[in-house]
C-alpha cells in the first residue's frame, strides 16, 4: 500500500471518528489506527471526508446540542397550544424551506432569556421570554425562519467540517512524516469534542456575517410562506424598546441596531408581498404575552469573530510540546 | 354591498393575489430551477387546488417558461405544468452531502425518521452530563412533533391561506 493511500485512509478514519462524540480521547485515536489497519469501511469514510458530514452525524450532533440547549434554558414548556402554534407555523415555513420533507421540531424553552436557537437536524427553540414578546404570527415566523436558515445553511456543520478538515490536513502531514505515534498524539490534542462544539454553539453563537445571512434567508422564507416580510424587523424594534434588565436579549446574535439597519435596507428594495393573517400568541396559547416592562438587558455586541473559522481555532487545543 | 366577487372574476382575483406574493429574483422566465421536495406536483393551472398533470422527483432541473406572480409554468422533458415558486429551489441541490442535500434519502424524511429515538451518542451524552431531565423533555418533543404530519401542515396552510394557498 502506498504511503499516500495510507494517509488518505487514516484521514478518512479520522473524519469518521470526529463525530463519534468522544474525539479527543487517545483510545479513539488508537481505535482509528486499528480501523486503518483492518481497512474497514474505508470507501465509505473517504466518501464522507470528501462530501461532508452525513445524516447520521447530523442527527447525533443535533440531538446532543438540543439536549444542552434544553438543559441550559430551563427545560421545555409543555404547553400544548403554544407547541401546536409553534409547530404549525414552523411546519408551514419548513414546507418551502430547502429541506421541505425533513422532520422539523420546534420547542419552547422555559426561560426568561430573550433568545432563539437552532440545532442541526431540524431543531428550533425559542425561549418563553421571546415567545411572550412577539406580537403576532408574522413576528414568530420571522424568528423561526431565521433559526431554520442556520439549519438549511448547515452553519453548525460547516464550522465543524472546517475544523475537522483542518485537523485531517495536519494529520496527513504527520502521517507523511511516518511518525504514527506523533500523529496520534496530535489527534488527541486537537480533536474536537462534543462539549466544545456545544459550548461554542450555545454560548458564543455564529459570526455576524452568518447571522446576517440567516436574517436574509429567514426573511425570504417567511415572505414566500405568506407571512409579512417585516416580521423580524418589527420584533427587533420591539426588543429595542424594552427597558434594560438582568436577562440577556439575543446575546448570541449581532447587535439589534445593526440587524434592524440591514433589514430596513433590504425592505426598501424587496418585492411587495401580501401580509399573512396574524393571530396573536394570547389567542393561540395559554401563555399570555409578558408585560412590556419585562426586564431584559439592552444587548451588547457579542464577542464573536468575523469568521466562523474562529470556531475551529477556539475549539482546538494547540498541540502540547512533545515530551521526550 | 356584497364583498364576494362574482364567480367569473375569481381567476382574475386569484392571479392578482398571486402577483403580489414575493418571488426570488432568479426564478424568472427562461431560467432554470430545481425541484426540492421528494415529489413535486405539476398542476394544470396556477392554483393549489388545480388538477395534477405530472410529478417530478427531487433534484430535477426544470425550465421556467412563464411566471405569474408566485407561480411558474415549468417543463422537464415531456412533463410540464404549474408549480408554486416556494416548491422550487434556485440552486441545484448539493447531492452527496448528507444534510446539504435535499433529503434524497427517503429514510431520513419519512414518518419513521420523525419517530426515531434519540441517537445513542446523545443518550450517552445525557448520561455523562447528568441531563436526564433534558433527555426526557427531548423525547417528549420528538413524540409530540410526530403529530404534525405533512397533511396537518397542509390543512394549516389552507386554513391560514399561506404558501401556495395564498
Amino acid at each position: 500500500m502506498s504511503p499516500r493511500l495510507v494517509s488518505l485512509l487514516f484521514a478518512a478514519g479520522l473524519a469518521t471518528s470526529a463525530f463519534a462524540f468522544d474525539l479527543g480521547g487517545l483510545s479513539k485515536a488508537l481505535g482509528n489506527a486499528d480501523k486503518l489497519k483492518k481497512g474497514l469501511d474505508t470507501a465509505k469514510d473517504a466518501a464522507k471526508l470528501v462530501s461532508g458530514l452525513g445524516p447520521e452525524e447530523e442527527r447525533a450532533l443535533g440531538d446532543t446540542v438540543a439536549l444542552e440547549i434544553i438543559g441550559r434554558f430551563g427545560g421545555l414548556v409543555r404547553d400544548e397550544a403554544a407547541m401546536r402554534r409553534l409547530n404549525l407555523i414552523g411546519g408551514a415555513l419548513a414546507r418551502y424551506s430547502a429541506r421541505p420533507d425533513h422532520p422539523w421540531r420546534f420547542g419552547l424553552l422555559n426561560s426568561d432569556t430573550v433568545n432563539a436557537f437552532s440545532a442541526p437536524d431540524g431543531y428550533v427553540f425559542i425561549t418563553r421570554g421571546l415567545y411572550q414578546i412577539v406580537a403576532d404570527d408574522d413576528q414568530l415566523a420571522a424568528i423561526l425562519g431565521h433559526e431554520m436558515a442556520h439549519i438549511t445553511g448547515r452553519d453548525a456543520l460547516r464550522i465543524i467540517e472546517t475544523g475537522e478538515k483542518g485537523s485531517v490536513l495536519m494529520k496527513q502531514v504527520a502521517m507523511r512524516s511516518g511518525n504514527t505515534r506523533e500523529a496520534e498524539a496530535y489527534l488527541n490534542q486537537v480533536g474536537l469534542n462534543t462539549e466544545k462544539i456545544v459550548k461554542f454553539l450555545v454560548e458564543r453563537g455564529y459570526s455576524h456575517p452568518t447571522e446576517f445571512t440567516a436574517d436574509h434567508t429567514g426573511h425570504d422564507l417567511a415572505a414566500t410562506t405568506g407571512y409579512a416580510p417585516g416580521g423580524l424587523r418589527a420584533v427587533l424594534l420591539r426588543l429595542q424598546q424594552i427597558p434594560a434588565g438582568p436577562q440577556k436579549v439575543f446575546s448570541t446574535h449581532p447587535p439589534l441596531t445593526e440587524r434592524i439597519k440591514r433589514l430596513s435596507a433590504e425592505a426598501a428594495t424587496a418585492p411587495v408581498s401580501r401580509p399573512g393573517q396574524s393571530v396573536g400568541p394570547a389567542e393561540k396559547s395559554g401563555l399570555t404575552p409578558a408585560a412590556s416592562a419585562d426586564a431584559v438587558e439592552k444587548p451588547a455586541p457579542p464577542e464573536v469573530d468575523d469568521d466562523d473559522r474562529a470556531f475551529a481555532e477556539a475549539a482546538e487545543k494547540k498541540p502540547a510540546k512533545k515530551k521526550r | 354591498m356584497n364583498p364576494t366577487p362574482p364567480a367569473r372574476w375569481w381567476p382574475a382575483v386569484l392571479l392578482a393575489l398571486a402577483a403580489t406574493a414575493p418571488l426570488p429574483a432568479a426564478l424568472t422566465a427562461g431560467g432554470t430551477a430545481y425541484t426540492k421536495r421528494l415529489e413535486t406536483n405539476l398542476l394544470a393551472e396556477p392554483a393549489a387546488l388545480a388538477a395534477t398533470v405530472g410529478r417530478l422527483p427531487a433534484g430535477r432541473p426544470v425550465q421556467i417558461a412563464e411566471v405569474r406572480g408566485a407561480w411558474l409554468r415549468v417543463s422537464a422533458g415531456s412533463a410540464a405544468g404549474w408549480v408554486f415558486a416556494g416548491n422550487l429551489s434556485e440552486t441545484k441541490p448539493a447531492e452527496g452531502k448528507g444534510l446539504g442535500a435535499l433529503g434524497l434519502s427517503a429514510s431520513a424524511t419519512t414518518a419513521t425518521a420523525a419517530a426515531r429515538p434519540l441517537s445513542p451518542a446523545a443518550v450517552d451524552y445525557a448520561a455523562r452530563r447528568n441531563l436526564t431531565s433534558a433527555r426526557d423533555d427531548l423525547n417528549w418533543l420528538i413524540e409530540f412533533c410526530q403529530g404534525f404530519t405533512p397533511a396537518a401542515v397542509d390543512s394549516f396552510l389552507k386554513e391560514q391561506k399561506k404558501g401556495e394557498y395564498q
